[in-house]
């Protein structure tokens, strides 16, 4: 009974209207502020973005069993007058003479014989980079045709392996050092004495667990090509024969026996391929001349395809052991403009006051950094965000990244160009130590890389920002994005003040529909960056065409194919009310979505990107509107607009940004198709962001502008 | 009236020895000797990079085998190989100190557990006597209500546990209750547990059972540190804490009497860099009395006592050690406590043995029966006048 009279008076009140969620509640007031919200998070995306030196941590070794520097280098003068042998030997060939190259060979592969190590041959083909729009993420070159390459294309790598004596032989470290057989260059044989005194020593020891494989890669065709070809056939083995047949050919045609020659040394030189297990790590060892140096100096390059980067750890071994052991200074690369910059010295001292002020308010606040280190830090965190951005790898180790296989280039640079041998020597022992520590750092390893970063921007070789405190910056540039197309979409969607009756009403319940002329429009826009994005692969098949002709049919083919859609897709009905809204609410969910996509392929495109689309976006809005009002607010929103479009047209962009690093005077149209050209050939996501992302944002974006309403 | 009251001292001698034998279980490790001495070492870290707890495990292993505990008395369990492992510079040999003067993987090195053996379960099976029926003696820990044990560990711990093969813990719970267990099962008259590792002093939380002597290397919230690096081989050999007790060992030999309080007392935090705890509260004795050796060697009395097994023929050889082989811990435990009520002579047999010695000493046997038969005839009297 008491159950029935209560529902009775439930009955009896008048409905209770449910309060939304506190989320829906948040949500709402968050679009009904969306501009007081968009203003906060994109400059504090910025802002963040500009903090990132500071927040910088120091790095360390993550990973117990690497155990740097825990044992003593094993390396004697006698691998290192050895190793100078070699290179004299090396060196005192003619390289006037056609089978120098040959000779060479022969001489590195009886060296390598002699400590007892397996010996092999690698022929390959260089391929020219072709751009294939179907392999963009595709295991790197599987696809490719051996067929159509001519006889004078080949390159032979020479390869020296040394078995572990007590391990089962299932992983592996690689060594390569790039040299080239024509030619005769004092630094390429410095590093090829560095490697053999590295590598003789490995083979006599017997605390091996990982086998060590030394590959002397053929740079005649380029560092990258060998690298890539030799990683392509350890780790895609072919099956039929032709291929092998086809080089064989080739050979025999050239007079170059060299595979079928008596062995002199102590193990026989064979002609198949030689493998060991996977690979643990590899080093690429550089030396190059540069002037002017104070001290000898260590580059490091880890950038691979697409932004990948190899594990910090390995980064952090060799930081360690070259500083704290070797005493060599370690750079990783950085744009020198930005220490120009003055603007960025007076944020950087902003940024130290700030960092004292609060220093002097509670000693646990450590958060200041002194002026320079914040500037050193800005430039290489700017230029480590753009190589990650271009997605080009900056040396032959990117080849081993498309295969997960950890990697970095060492570029050592002496000094000076040593005449004295003593001084040479110990450039060398130093060196080799180096790269001997690494190795049995490397070797301790019980798995592979994991422990440490694989995401990270470098502002310095020991100090970097993790994607825990990254992502903020980029997080907070994006986040207005779906808050002000959603209130775009709200106010272009409201019922007009002066339509209230019924009928209208009804009406309203099939507005929400409107959206999607705009998302139409937008799509064609996309679409058309796909048909952009796949012109070059049609262009770069004309003969005998500069870049600049191609740049320019380029750029005609696609305004003419836009204006095409513009005429087919043109409405012939008037424009109506809140249609730049949608339209402008679309585009913007779409730049969100792309962005996004983007982060996760490539971040630093996706914040560069972000950079530049986000204010572009959020600030686009119809000229004639403003130029209605004809206030000051209107007329500077014109000039950021006009300006904010300008430098987001890509190529603009580029001639920018080239013009700031190194001066305006010699521009060439065709610089842009080389740069672009680069991009597809690396398969870099770039490119397909810039096409299909950026582009058509671009457009829409100058259709929002000049939108007739 | 004597054999009354003859009849009466044994109705009481009865009472007094069942209550005895059931006082026996409480009081067995106080009245037992020691006996015999047992160790349990334990390396429980897999990994190259953790040489050093292997390392410290062989040299404690050769310490106490010098000082006197026979190999078939040792369970040594190690969970990795590391004179094998390839990177190992010196294949098959293992060093605790880098100048190499000692190999401590030689020639008679028995390893009873190895590898991916050394599981919780089976550390706990060892110290608890639980195995399958398959497990051979060696791998057991067949210690009785007379034995010392020694259980050292060290590996990579906690605050309150230790990591065994980098994927499972023991814990300080899990600890008292095997040893809990052992107690209960008179498996040890005393136990000293050592322990290296961080944080060490926390495994020892829970322990209970009285006997049980426990010295950590560090305490809550410290790090156990390695010794020294050996830069030939590339790691770290050896721990401060078992660094410094084997300093302490190798002053001594067999014979010395350096007590307890002397080892416990030669730690010295600022070499250890962390502070050595002792746990003495569930230790009866006191520490300066007790040599090292009670614990880290076996110095063993012979003691003559009648033989256990009666079938045997060589009865009466003159001495005979107590080194006895049973079939299994349970048995063994058994006929131990036979053989400790026959030591500490039952009032029971003393008095059934003076009895029959005073029966001896009646010569006439029949007169005995017949008084009893006339002594009878009172009591049936008395008791029929009784009943009516």
């Amino acid at each position: 009974m008491a159950k029935v009279e209560k529902k009775e008076v439930a009955a009896a009140t008048p409905p209770w209207k449910p309060k939304p969620r506190p989320i829906v509640r948040l949500g709402i007031v968050l679009i009904s502020h969306s501009l007081l919200v968009s203003v906060v998070c994109c400059t504090a995306g910025i802002v963040a973005l500009f903090l990132l030196p500071m927040l910088a941590k120091n790095t360390y070794i993550s990973e117990n069993a690497l155990m740097p520097g825990s044992a003593s280098s094993m390396l004697s003068n006698h691998d290192i007058s050895e190793a100078e042998r070699l290179a004299k030997d090396l060196t005192s060939l003619n390289s006037g003479a056609a089978d120098a190259g040959i000779e060479r060979r022969r001489v590195l592969a009886k060296y390598l014989s002699d400590l007892g190590v397996e010996v092999g041959y690698h022929k390959f083909q260089s391929h020219q980079n072709q751009f294939h729009p179907l392999h963009f993420f595709s295991s790197p070159d599987s696809g490719l045709s051996q067929e159509n390459g001519s006889c004078s294309s080949y390159g032979i790598n020479v390869v020296g392996i040394i078995r572990a004596p007590q391990a089962d032989g299932k992983e592996a470290i690689v060594l390569v050092t790039p040299f080239n057989f024509r030619k005769n260059s004092s630094s390429e044989a410095l590093s090829i004495s560095i490697g053999y005194a590295v590598f003789s020593l490995l083979s006599r020891v017997s605390w091996l667990a990982k086998d060590i494989i030394w590959l002397v890669a053929d740079s005649q065709y380029g560092e990258y090509a060998s690298v890539a070809s030799w990683l392509r056939d350890y780790h895609i083995p072919v099956f039929s024969a032709s291929s092998s047949h086809n080089a064989d050919s080739c050979f025999e045609g050239n007079n170059i026996n060299l595979l079928r020659e008596e062995s002199p040394g102590r193990t026989e030189i064979s002609s198949g391929f030689r493998r060991a297990g996977t690979m643990a790590a590899a080093l690429v060892l550089k030396v190059t001349d540069v002037k002017g140096q104070l001290e000898d100096t260590l580059s490091v390059y880890a950038e691979a395809s697409n932004g990948q980067m190899p594990n910090l750890d390995l980064i952090n071994v060799v930081n360690y052991l070259a500083v704290h052991r070797q005493g060599l200074r370690v750079k990783v690369e950085k744009f020198l403009s930005v220490l120009t910059w003055e603007w960025i010295w007076m944020l950087g001292d902003t940024l130290n006051f700030i960092g004292k002020v609060a220093g002097s308010l509670n000693p646990e606040w450590k958060f200041g950094i002194s002026t320079p280190d914040y500037v050193e830090g800005t430039a290489t965190l700017a230029s480590s965000l753009y190589r990650q951005a271009l997605g080009i790898p900056t040396g032959p180790h990117g080849a081993f990244r498309d295969f997960q296989v950890d990697a970095i280039t060492l570029e050592i640079s002496p000094k000076v160009v040593y005449t004295n041998q003593g001084r040479r020597n110990e450039f060398i022992l130093r060196s080799a130590r180096l790269i001997e520590g690494v190795v049995r750092s490397v070797n301790n390893l019980l798995e592979k890389f994991h422990q440490s970063f694989f995401l990270y921007l470098l502002t310095s070789p020991a100090k970097f920002v993790s994607v825990g405190v990254y992502m903020i910056g980029f997080a907070l540039l994006v986040a207005p994005l779906p808050l002000v197309a959603a209130s775009l979409y709200v106010d272009a969607n409201k019922p007009e003040p002066s339509s209230q009756d019924p009928k209208q009403k009804l009406q309203i319940n099939f507005k929400p529909w409107k959206w999607l002329s705009a998302a139409k429009q937008v799509f064609t826009v996309h679409a058309w960056g796909v048909f952009v994005s796949l012109l070059p692969y049609f262009i770069s098949q004309i003969p005998n065409s500069t870049p600049a002709a191609h740049s320019i049919i380029w750029f005609s083919l696609s305004t003419f194919g836009l204006l095409v859609l513009y005429l087919i897709t043109k409405s012939p009905s008037k424009p109506q009310k809140g249609k730049w809204e949608n339209l402008k609410s679309v585009t913007i969910s779409a730049v969100f979505i792309g962005l996004l996509l983007m982060s996760v392929v490539n971040f630093a495109t996706a914040q560069i990107g972000a950079l530049v689309l986000v204010p572009a976006c959020l600030l686009a809005q119809p000229l004639k509107l403003d130029i209605r009002t004809a206030s000051l607010k209107s007329f500077l929103r014109i000039a950021t607009n006009v300006f904010i479009s300008f430098v987001a047209f890509p190529p603009a962009g580029f001639f920018i940004l080239k013009g700031v690093n190194e001066g305006f005077g010699n521009m060439d149209v065709g610089e842009f198709w080389t740069w672009l050209e680069s991009l597809w050939a690396w398969n870099s996501a770039t490119y397909i962001y810039i096409g299909m992302v950026h582009l058509p944002c671009w457009v829409l974006c100058l259709q929002i502008l000049l939108h007739s309403c | 009236m004597a054999a009354s009251s003859a009849v009466v001292a044994i109705l009481a001698s009865i009472w007094l020895c069942s209550s005895i034998a059931a006082d026996a279980s409480g009081s067995s490790s106080e009245t037992t000797m020691h006996t015999n001495n047992w160790a349990v070492l334990v390396c429980t870290s897999r990994f190259w990079f953790n040489y050093r707890h292997m390392a410290n495990t062989l040299s404690l292993y050769r310490t106490v085998k010098r000082l006197g505990i026979p190999d078939e008395r040792i369970i040594l369990m190690l969970a990795d190989d590391m004179a094998c492992n390839s990177r190992n510079k010196y294949p098959a040999q293992v060093f605790n100190n880098e100048n190499h003067w000692l190999n401590l993987y030689g020639d008679n090195v028995e390893v009873d557990y190895r590898g991916y053996e050394v599981t919780v379960e089976n550390f706990l099976r060892v110290l608890t006597g639980r195995h399958e029926s398959a497990v051979p003696r060696s791998k057991r820990l067949l210690s009785d209500e007379g034995s010392h044990i020694l259980l050292y560990m060290t590996g990579h711990g906690g605050d309150e546990f230790l990591k065994f093969q980098d994927s499972e813990e023991l814990q300080s719970h899990d600890l008292a209750d095997a040893v809990k267990q052992m107690k209960e099962k008179h498996r040890f008259k005393e136990l000293l547990i050592m322990v290296d590792t961080c944080q060490a002093a926390t495994l020892f939380n829970q322990l209970h059972s009285p006997g049980v002597l426990a010295i950590a290397s560090s305490m809550k919230g410290e790090n156990s540190y390695s010794h020294h690096l050996d830069s030939d081989v590339g790691v770290s050999v050896v721990d401060r804490f078992t660094f410094y007790t084997l300093a302490f060992f190798e002053r001594l030999n067999m014979y010395d009497n350096a007590s307890l309080s002397r080892l416990f007392n030669s730690y010295d935090p600022n070499l250890l860099m962390s502070n050595a705890y002792y746990r003495t509260d569930l230790y009866q004795r006191n520490l300066q009395e007790v040599p090292v050796t009670n614990f880290f060697g076996s110095v063993m009395e012979t003691v003559h006592t009648d033989s256990a097994y009666r079938a045997f023929p060589q009865k009466n050889t003159p001495r005979e050690t107590r080194i006895r082989t049973g079939k299994t811990a349970e048995d063994d435990s058994r006929r131990s406590i036979l053989t400790d009520m026959t030591k500490a002579e039952c009032p029971f047999t003393r008095i059934v043995s003076s009895l029959e010695s005073k029966m001896e000493t009646v010569g006439n046997l029949d007169s005995l029966v017949n008084y009893g038969l006339v002594m009878i005839l009172p009591v049936l009297v008395v008791s029929v006048w009784l009943s009516t």
